[in-house]
């Protein structure tokens, strides 16, 4: 079921990818309408799961994967519509193609374990998987911040010069995305282990995997070392002059660090969050 | 009818010969009604910049029209039509048509993709329409115009780039800072190059212009001249430094005022706040080596020239999809031209059927003249709508034509089977789209 939006998405990977070249209105327009379709098919496929189980489809690596795809591309819509730049699009669909193959080629596992219910498990996934949406644009704007910092300091003007906003802009939006991720991460966290002190003595006292929730887990850990990574980002544009390009390399290794734990470490090496 | 261009512009004419064919200085309104009383066409349009000078009419014989409208040009400027002849181009129809959009598109200016054109063109209907002189020809015609301008400004990158040094400046400046308005500026040197690259910085709304200069007197001078400027003495240069966005260097100093290390302890109270360095000094007066500096863009006079080198090159690669989108106009716009040579032979067709109707109701007015009032109305009525429901097909259908082979055929049929223009003995002339005006053409 999650084929029809992988299809969609990928068409509109294709037209922003025309877009950023050519520069034409049309192709622009059509870009964005299709990523819109996407998105909506999207929701539709999102909508079904959830009526179909009874509850929004996070638990679970794969299920969480496309709701994440389905976060980013709103997201991206949203700054696209609110920025009229349409320019970050060709680096964040690649990233939602790659995401969704994953859902689309596994089929979805419905039923969720008994512990994994409760509003503050719902707050918990959907509150970070939003913050890594945030990340995800955030690393997006700071490798367009760099590639277009380097084609102005060397002296040539060319491709990103004129397809991008200016520094500035750049630099406002990625540090915007930042605060945005770090409210919502730090959110999930701390949701996450008041979730995990109750049911560790109570309800899912029985489950090893609930037991195996501290932070020699890798999948916390890693979570943990991100909050760190995006709290010292912060610190660092507001206190000690790490904005512009510094802060754009720190979102692309936070975000990588991020990427690692979504997709390998939850598919391999976590014990305590593979449901 | 047939569309006319006659002109001259910085392709064909000297910039002696433009200087003095221009319309401009004693009004446009005055030059169309001039034109107008001439009585050669039925529509006109006058274009007149400092690079051309371009009568468009609508007009129903292209040759008289031609001569009167060169004569026009000399006599108009009061100059010698044999100084102006040799340099007149004229082209007639879609040529015309095409020519206009380039014209509006950019692609026919001294420097190709500028943007101050479009106005120009836009103007010149604005004023045309104000004084009557644009009909339904040259309006659909200029509109056009416009739709060609802004698709090659905002699909191709015909008009991106700046392709003057201070405009590259300015570029860069905003493509580091974004909005300028609340950025500060320093200028050291109070010679003529920084007071008018100061000028044009003020133009962009930033916050405050500061000028330094190792005399007071003459900073304070050009600071007062710029107006909204500062003058600060050459000992504050550090602090105003640390405080500026944009440097611009201008003095005519022989060795570097500004070194590395000098620049990197501005750098450090700024927490790496981006800072722009533009050096208009030859020689140079910033040391090369501050470009290093991480968050540091230095550009000198030959950087700038050379991003304007590209810009032009840049634009130069855009011309063919310029073409494609004028060629695709012309196009359009040559269906709804040649459709139009259909509308006397509609227009007699009408005539005839409603004249037989007056005259059928004319010969049995003595029958009806029994009926009551309400009863010949509706008679009236009847008939009428008849002959509306009748012509309604024919009518869509010419309209609809937009090969000049098929409406010549069309009226010639017409014109046969219902013997139109029998009273009158005019002839139907149908737009024909291989007619062209003699003379010159442009490149």
């Amino acid at each position: 079921m999650n084929a029809v939006p992988l299809a969609l998405y990928a068409a509109a990977l294709v037209a922003y990818v025309w877009h950023f070249a050519q520069r034409n209105v049309v192709v622009g327009r059509t870009a964005t309408t299709l990523l819109v379709a996407a998105t909506l098919a999207h929701t539709f496929v999102i909508g079904m799961l959830t009526m179909r189980a009874g509850q929004v489809p996070i638990a679970g690596a794969t299920p969480a994967i496309s709701t994440f795809v389905w976060l980013l591309a709103l997201s991206y819509l949203y700054t696209e519509m609110t920025t009229d730049e349409r320019a970050m699009g060709v680096f964040i669909l690649p990233l939602l193609v790659a995401l969704q193959t994953i859902p689309a080629l596994r089929p979805s596992i419905d039923d969720r374990a008994a512990v994994l219910q409760g509003p503050l498990f719902g707050v918990h996934v959907s509150s970070l998987l939003f913050a890594y949406a945030s990340f995800a644009l955030a690393c997006v704007i700071g490798i367009t911040y760099v590639l277009l910092f380097k084609e102005i300091k060397a002296k040539h003007l060319g491709f990103f010069y004129a397809r991008l906003p200016s520094l500035q802009v750049l630099d406002r939006m990625n540090q915007r995305a930042i605060v945005i991720g770090w409210v919502f991460l730090t959110i999930g966290l701390l949701v996450g282990a008041i979730w995990a002190a109750q049911m560790q003595v109570g309800y899912g006292a029985a489950d090893p995997r609930v037991q195996k929730m501290s932070l020699q887990d890798p999948k916390i850990f890693v979570a943990v070392v991100c909050w760190f990574i995006y709290s010292f980002e912060l610190f660092a544009a507001r206190r000690i002059g790490w904005g512009g390009r510094r802060a754009a390399y720190l979102s692309a290794v936070g975000f990588a660090i991020v990427l690692l734990n979504f997709v390998p470490i939850s598919y391999f090496f976590t014990s305590s969050h593979n449901f | 009818m047939h569309l006319l261009l006659v002109g001259v512009s910085h392709r064909t004419a000297p910039v002696e010969l433009r200087e003095r064919v221009d319309f401009q200085a004693r009004g446009l309104q005055g030059a169309l009604r001039a034109l107008a009383e001439r009585g050669s066409a039925h529509e006109a349009v006058v274009v007149s910049t400092c690079n051309r000078a371009e009568l468009y009419v609508a007009c129903e014989d292209t040759e008289p029209t031609r001569q009167d409208l060169v004569r026009f040009l000399s006599d108009y400027n009061d100059l010698p039509p044999s100084d102006v002849a040799p340099h007149v181009y004229d082209v007639a129809d879609l040529d015309a048509a095409r020519h206009l959009f380039r014209v509006a598109a950019g692609l026919d200016s001294l420097v190709v993709g500028e943007p101050q054109i479009l106005g120009q063109v836009k103007e010149a209907h604005t004023v045309a329409t104000e004084v009557r002189t644009a009909g339904p020809v040259l309006n659909r015609l200029f509109h056009a115009s416009f739709a060609v301008g802004k698709r090659v400004r905002t699909e191709t990158g015909l008009g991106s780039g700046a392709v003057s040094v201070s405009y590259a400046a300015v570029a860069l400046a905003r493509k580091i800072f974004g909005d300028l308005s609340g950025r500060n500026v320093v200028v050291i040197g109070a010679g003529e190059m920084g007071k008018l690259t100061a000028i044009h910085m003020k133009s962009q709304d930033v916050r405050h212009i500061t000028i330094v200069s190792r005399t007071m007197a003459h900073a304070a001078r050009t600071a007062e001249a710029i107006g909204g400027a500062s003058a600060a003495p050459w000992t504050d240069l550090d602090a105003v430094l640390a405080a500026s966005d944009i440097i611009i260097t201008a003095t005519g100093a022989a060795n570097p005022i500004l070194t590395k290390a000098h620049i990197e302890a501005v750098m450090r109270p700024r927490r790496n706040r981006p800072l722009f360095i533009i050096d208009i000094a030859m020689p140079r007066d910033v040391e090369a080596a501050a470009g290093e500096i991480e968050e540091v863009f230095l550009y000198n006079i030959d950087d700038l020239q050379a991003t304007v080198r590209e810009n032009l090159a840049r634009r130069a690669s855009e011309v063919s999809r310029a073409e494609h989108i004028v060629n695709e106009e012309v196009d359009k716009f040559g269906a709804w031209f040649r459709s139009r040579g259909a509308i006397p032979t509609v227009v007699a067709l009408r005539e005839r059927f409603e004249a037989i109707r007056r005259a059928e109701l004319e010969r049995l007015d003595f029958k009806l003249s029994t009926l009551p009032p309400e009863a010949r109305a509706r008679v009236d009525e009847i008939t009428h709508l008849i002959i509306e429901k009748l012509l309604l097909t024919p009518t869509e259908q010419l309209k609809s034509l937009t090969d000049a082979e098929t409406v010549s055929t069309y009226t010639e049929a017409l014109t046969r089977l219902f013997a139109l223009y029998e009273d009158e003995r005019r002839k139907v002339e149908p737009f024909s789209r291989d007619r062209k005006g003699g003379g010159r053409q442009p490149r």
